[in-house]
């Protein structure tokens, strides 16, 4: 037996209650679909792709709804039993990962009931509002990591929104907007060191001070100067780009490869940083930093330093996400445009477990609600859009509250650093 | 005298914090004006002057849309009893008044938690919950002809149902598997929004008819909050002495009774409360309960005898100012009141402000953000103004 | 290397700490640096791995002068540390861990060279046989294990110089004697290594010199080969030390305190007590000793309510208690006088009188429905804070400003002012000076003669031997023995607590 796998008793038998709620909680979602099945009845759910570019020729297939939820409820029920003989051992995240599309597919059909619904958009929802998510969760996680609580992305998107808009509006450069949305992430992330490092200012305090003087002072300026002076909220905007070569793949080439550039950017920082944190000697310090400075400290690693970089580094990325929200193609800044999503990377954080990767799958998760959220208004469908909006906010109860599994979030995150 | 003096030292951090706070406003009113930037760099100290200019515009409006015209006052002074006159003198200071009772409840909600060592940043959500909770049962009790008294209470209790019910949550999950209660109440703000907007467009009950926007019906036709100045032009209404008097009794439960005894311990030290026998799990969820309660009652109170009809939008961020407001005023009801006074007059004031110099009323909540900042970096005053200052105890910050 | 620190001096608000402090260890010798708590031991330590800086005073190395502006500085000129807290982060393996501030790395980005750090690892812990697994991760590691780890961590940055900050205060007695040997063996190897405890025995068993602080000063330097522990410990606390306490002979009445067969489980999950039987009776004092973590903190937990016991049966005169409150416990007359002072005993930012009141404010008379009385509350601190000579402003004053001494003497107030059939007192002096320690030594005695029952925990060797008239010693959550006070030898004792069979 590995050292890893070494687990004490009370930990163990918390697993297995972990594991056997799952299992029910399982079970009752595959007979919640397979009771589906006949209600269903020969309905037949029509979805439709963009072969080439968006608004060109579209290609469409059709499935039946029972059989999805068939196929569904089954999956469903061999995952509840793999999970009921497993315990505490089975990987039931993986799990979940397979059946959540096919539970999508069949509540998507059975709500269109007949109408014909366009993924091509749906996709690209979903894959350009994960962006900013990912970057500012992966922000998040860096700062949290370093030991230094963050729940103020909402104020550095909002702050890096304004930076980007004005000075996107002043330069005329597109390359300008994401350059300046990060420096002022940045100065936010070095104010909020000073104010945690310095001043040990309550994290949790200093972090509202941010977001409440990030909400208040751009919407001041929003109305006092943008307002009168168009001319300065008139940035070049960044829309999507089709890669050469790649983009010209149907179907898949309008989805994968014809997005904004910051989701380009997204995954790249993603892998870079999941590489660092994990791999390297930065990520090494930094993750003794967030469990336990001390033990670094003592070994000369230089915390407040370490922490101080930490901060503005994720002042700059989550700064840099920001922008995206008035250069996406929205057009310019506008007040409140962030509108919780600062939150809703807070959320992909927790949700992916304080891990780059899992909280840019979260990301895709929240983001294909909202991406549905949308569709379905559009086509009319009677679900209330507020029900899938709340799923980010929900997953994060569930998550925290530890219903589904217990995640653990760097130990010392909150404490303020004091040498000797 | 030794009163006084204890007075003094407690008031002097936060007085200086506001001070301070309204003078960097003043800068960053004068640095955003563009004919002042435009100016700056040929004629500076004609840029810098002009900007002192707007700057004392803007406050000077700030302050007679808070407080009152003097002219005004005077006039009425003079005239004697004309009514008319005492309303139009008077609206600007009573307003304000009414302006902070929200302030008031939902401050004293979050000191109470703080008190226990429970960071409540669900002010907003327990508000809003609240709000709808008061809203239905002003339309069902109002709507059954029942008489005003009765629905009034059943309005302030269903607005400390609901709102309660709502911080029992973050309570409970805090207790049961150590949920951070900080992210769980941000989640659950942002999941009362959605729900408020949810019940007010899809809830024929409470849903204004012939209307697609999430507003409800208007309220004034169920039940109205009696005023309390005799003078009927003018809105101040039973509200601001039912927060009075929760400030009042909230401070008797603090520190006069054994429960209120139990939730200090536990929220200065919750191993040593657990040690002591007190049910540190209960003290947690009772401190939510009543915190919920409170913010719910100001919901309440909002929605159906201020504003006279819910919307999404009814809480105007007081959860967030609430905890400055906690913060400033040392998380005791009396710093408190005097706090969410002074900040309701300000959001009232910022109002005329707006009208007359156009100066957005969103400076108001940069301000607050950075008296958040000084009352928790007492040092950074200190600096500022080159007087010292030390922590405060007992007080998260 | 030669070690040298001449007249270090580091001043606290309010303290001295250092005082003119002069120390020196020769390449390859061990000094043994004796102290009580307080002295003024760990402070030095720390200006000697660069956490502090002193005031005045001088660093030298082979002879030549060094200054540490942080930790670096000082691991660079080769001093390890091993703290008395161990610095290992929980969640990392023992590579890691030995690895953090000192990482070999390839590659552009700084790519951590995990294989080379654990090849180091595997050699170190062979060659100076420390039986470290590489791989483990810390936080399943038992102590004695994560101390080697320590040790390793200074040996991979090839420290000259090691400093050893109370090592023994959570290891058994054997091994603590297997660090002895690893110490010797590093010391003929050439390390210089410093020894920093408050137990006589072990520098006179481990060091080649010995230094004595007290009070932040040199009280003076001995040789372990010509020193009597008489004259050492004269040497740490002052004056003659008072080893015994003045106590009559006890009569021990009707049974107050039974424990049957009970088994706890600890935070993780693990039987921390095991089958434990002891019975405590009126008017006697049972002193259960035993090396920190063996179960005693959770067998008080059991008794007092605060930790439930997965089974067994524990009864205070005569009616069953398992899985009673804390507080139905307390108002059944059971004082207790909590390990963890700061943690558990008082509430930080509450008055004096508030915390004389802790756990009676919900009884007559302080207290009449759910509203306090402020003046019973008030009357009953100003007689408490004069019966036992708290030194303090005032009864509302903020017990945080209250030296340790004091705020233990409002704890020991508190649970003495209620009428009181059992005592459960667990470490009730760590951490105090000799005044304060006496003084509580008299109360519990006085509880005793007053018909009290009363069981003590303590980890002091010294005090369980001064005070009780009978002694339980625990190994491994076990009780191995329970022996009169006549036959209670500081070597049986010891024996038992390292777990040899009486």
């Amino acid at each position: 037996m590995s050292a890893a796998t070494l687990v004490t008793g009370a930990e163990q038998v918390a697993a297995l209650r972990g594991a056997r709620i799952r299992a029910v909680l399982f079970a009752l979602f595959a007979l919640l679909a397979l009771a589906a099945v006949p209600g269903a009845g020969s309905a037949v759910a029509t979805f439709s792709f963009w072969v080439d570019t968006v608004g060109g020729s579209d290609a469409a297939f059709s499935y039946p709804v029972a059989a999805t939820w068939f196929l569904a409820g089954g999956v469903m029920a061999a995952i509840a039993a793999l999970q009921l003989r497993r315990g505490a051992g089975f990987h039931w995240r993986r799990g979940i990962g397979i059946v959540a599309p096919l539970y999508v597919v069949a509540i998507v059909g059975a709500l269109l009931n007949g109408t014909a619904a366009n993924l091509t958009v749906l996709f690209t929802g979903t894959l350009n509002y994960a962006a900013p998510i990912a970057i500012g969760a992966l922000a998040g996680i860096i700062s949290e990591r370093a030991g230094v609580l963050n729940i103020a992305i909402e104020g550095k998107f909002l702050l890096g929104a304004l930076a980007g808009a004005v000075a996107s509006s002043l330069l005329g450069i597109a390359i300008a907007g994401p350059i300046a949305g990060a420096l002022m992430g940045a100065g936010v992330g070095l104010l909020l060191a000073v104010l945690g490092i310095r001043y040990k200012v309550d994290q949790i305090v200093a972090g509202t001070v941010i977001n409440l003087g990030a909400a208040g002072i751009t919407n001041f300026i929003y109305l006092r100067v943008l307002q009168e002076h168009s001319e300065l909220n008139a940035p070049v905007n960044i829309l999507p780009v089709k890669i050469p070569v790649l983009g010209d793949i149907p179907v898949l080439g309008s989805i994968l490869f014809t997005l904004s550039p910051y989701f380009y950017v997204a995954v790249v920082l993603v892998a870079f940083f999941t590489y660092a944190i994990f791999r390297t000697r930065w990520g090494l310090r930094l993750r003794a930093s967030g469990e336990m400075p001390s033990a670094a400290g003592t070994v000369g690693v230089n915390i407040i330093r370490l922490r101080y970089g930490a901060m503005v580094l994720s002042g700059a990325l989550a700064g840099f996400a920001g922008s995206y929200l008035a250069l996406g193609g929205t057009g310019g800044f506008g007040m409140g445009i962030s509108s919780g999503r600062g939150f809703i990377a807070l959320a992909a954080l927790i949700f992916g477990a304080w891990n780059p990767v899992y909280a840019f799958g979260a990301a895709l998760i929240f983001g294909f609600a909202q991406a549905t959220s949308t569709l379905l208004s559009i086509l009319g469908v009677g679900l209330p859009p507020q029900v899938l909006l709340a799923v980010p906010f929900v997953i994060t109860i569930v998550v925290v509250a530890g219903l589904i599994g217990r995640v653990r979030g760097p130990a010392s995150a909150g404490q303020p650093y004091e040498q000797g | 005298m030794t009163r006084l003096r204890a007075l003094l030292s407690t008031v002097r951090l936060p007085a200086l914090s506001i001070l301070v706070a309204l003078l960097v406003g003043a800068l960053v009113i004068m640095f955003t004006d563009l004919e002042v930037l435009a100016a700056l760099p040929h004629d500076p100290i004609g840029a810098i002057g002009m900007g002192i200019g707007r700057a004392v515009a803007a406050y000077s409006a700030l302050l007679r849309g808070a407080f009152g015209n003097p002219e005004r006052i005077s006039e009425a002074l003079n005239s004697g009893g004309d009514p008319a006159l005492w309303a139009r003198a008077l609206r600007p200071i009573t307003e304000s008044l009414l302006r902070s009772v929200p302030l008031i409840f939902v401050g004293l909600a979050v000191s109470v938690a703080f008190r226990t060592g429970i960071f409540n940043i669900g002010g907003e959500g327990q508000f809003l919950m609240g709000a709808v909770g008061g809203t239905t049962t002003a339309i069902a009790f109002g709507g059954a002809g029942l008489p005003a008294p009765i629905t009034i209470l059943a309005v302030v209790a269903g607005g400390a149902l609901f709102g309660a019910a709502w911080a029992f949550i973050p309570g409970f999950l805090k207790v049961r598997a150590g949920a951070s209660e900080v992210i769980t109440t941000i989640m659950l703000n942002y999941i009362a929004s959605l729900l408020a907007f949810f019940l007010l467009s899809n809830w024929d009950f409470i849903q204004r008819e012939d209307h697609t926007q999430p507003i409800s019906k208007a309220l004034e036709t169920y039940v109205t909050m009696p005023g309390i100045l005799p003078i009927p032009e003018l809105r101040l209404n039973i509200s601001f002495i039912v927060a009075l008097a929760f400030a009042a009794l909230v401070s008797w439960f603090l520190f006069r009774t054994t429960k209120g005894f139990e939730l200090r311990a536990a929220g200065l030290n919750l191993a040593a409360a657990r040690y002591a026998g007190m049910g540190a799990g209960s003290s947690i969820i009772l401190a939510m309960l009543i915190s919920g309660g409170i913010a719910g009652i100001g919901g309440a109170f909002e929605a159906v005898g201020t504003v006279k009809q819910l919307s999404p939008s009814v809480t105007g961020g007081v959860g967030f100012t609430a905890i400055a407001i906690a913060l400033v005023g040392g998380s005791r009801p009396a710093g408190v009141v005097a706090t969410a006074l002074v900040f309701g007059a300000l959001r009232n004031g910022g109002a005329l402000m707006g009208l007359e110099t156009r100066i957005p009323i969103d400076l108001l909540f940069f301000i607050q953000a950075l008296v958040i900042m000084f009352i928790a970096a007492p040092s950074l005053v200190g600096q500022i103004l080159r007087v010292p200052f030390r922590r405060r105890k007992g007080v998260p910050a | 290397m030669r070690l040298e620190l001449r007249d270090i001096t580091k001043q606290f608000p309010g303290v001295l700490a250092n005082d003119r402090v002069s120390i020196g260890v020769e390449k390859g010798q061990v000094l043994g640096l004796l102290g009580e708590n307080g002295a003024g031991k760990t402070t030095l330590m720390n200006i000697l791995s660069g956490l502090y800086r002193p005031d005045s005073g001088t660093i030298l190395i082979d002879g030549k002068e060094r200054v540490f502006r942080d930790p670096a500085q000082a691991i660079a000129a080769g001093i390890g540390m091993v703290h008395q807290h161990f610095m290992l982060v929980p969640v990392f393996d023992v590579t890691e861990s030995v690895a953090l501030g000192a990482e070999p790395t390839r590659g552009l980005l700084g790519t951590f060279d995990r294989a080379a750090a654990r090849a180091k690892v595997v050699e170190l812990s062979k060659r100076y046989g420390l039986n470290v697994d590489p791989d483990a991760k810390i936080e399943t590691l038992p102590v004695g294990v994560r101390q080697r780890v320590e040790i390793l961590k200074a040996l991979y940055r090839q420290s000259d110089i090691l400093v050893l900050d109370e090592p023994s205060a959570v290891l058994t007695p054997q091994e603590t004697d297997e660090l002895f040997e690893i110490i010797r063996g590093l010391a003929e190897g050439g390390t210089s290594i410093i020894f920093i405890t408050h137990k006589l025995h072990e520098v006179l068993a481990v060091a080649d010199q010995i230094t004595v602080l007290r009070r932040g000063k040199v009280a003076g330097n001995a040789n372990p080969k010509t020193a009597n522990p008489k004259e050492l410990a004269e040497m740490m606390v002052g004056r003659e030390v008072q080893l015994t306490v003045s106590r009559g002979a006890s009569k021990p009445g009707a049974t107050v305190l039974e424990l049957k067969g009970v088994n706890v489980l600890d935070s993780t999950g693990e039987m921390a007590v095991r089958e434990a039987s002891l019975v405590v009776r009126a008017g006697e004092i049972v002193a259960v000793a035993g090396v920190q973590g063996n179960g005693q903190t959770e067998l008080v937990e059991a008794i007092t309510g605060l930790r439930p016991a997965d089974s067994g049966e524990i009864s205070l005169n005569g009616s069953n208690i398992t899985g009673a409150s804390p507080r139905q416990i307390a108002d059944a007359g059971v004082a207790h006088i909590p390990e963890d002072r700061s943690r558990d005993g008082m509430v930080k930012g509450m008055t004096v009188a508030e915390n004389l009141m802790l756990n009676s404010y919900h009884r007559p008379p302080y207290s009449k429905g759910i509203s306090l009385r402020r003046e019973e509350i008030d009357a009953a601190a100003e007689s408490a804070v004069k019966n036992f000579d708290v030194r303090t402003p005032s009864i509302h004053t903020n017990i945080a400003s209250l030296s340790g001494g004091n705020q233990q003497k409002v704890i020991v107030a508190r649970e003495f002012s209620r009428p009181v059939g059992l005592v459960v007192a667990a470490q009730p002096t760590r951490g105090l000076d000799v005044g304060s320690i006496e003084y509580i030594h008299r109360r519990i005695v006085e509880q005793r003669d007053a018909g009290a029952a009363v069981l003590i925990v303590s980890t002091e060797l010294d005090e369980v031997l001064a005070l009780g008239d009978r002694v339980a010693v625990m190994y491994e959550g076990k009780i191995v023995g329970v022996l009169d006070a006549k036959e209670a030898t500081r070597e049986r004792v010891g024996l038992l607590m390292g777990g040899a069979t009486a």
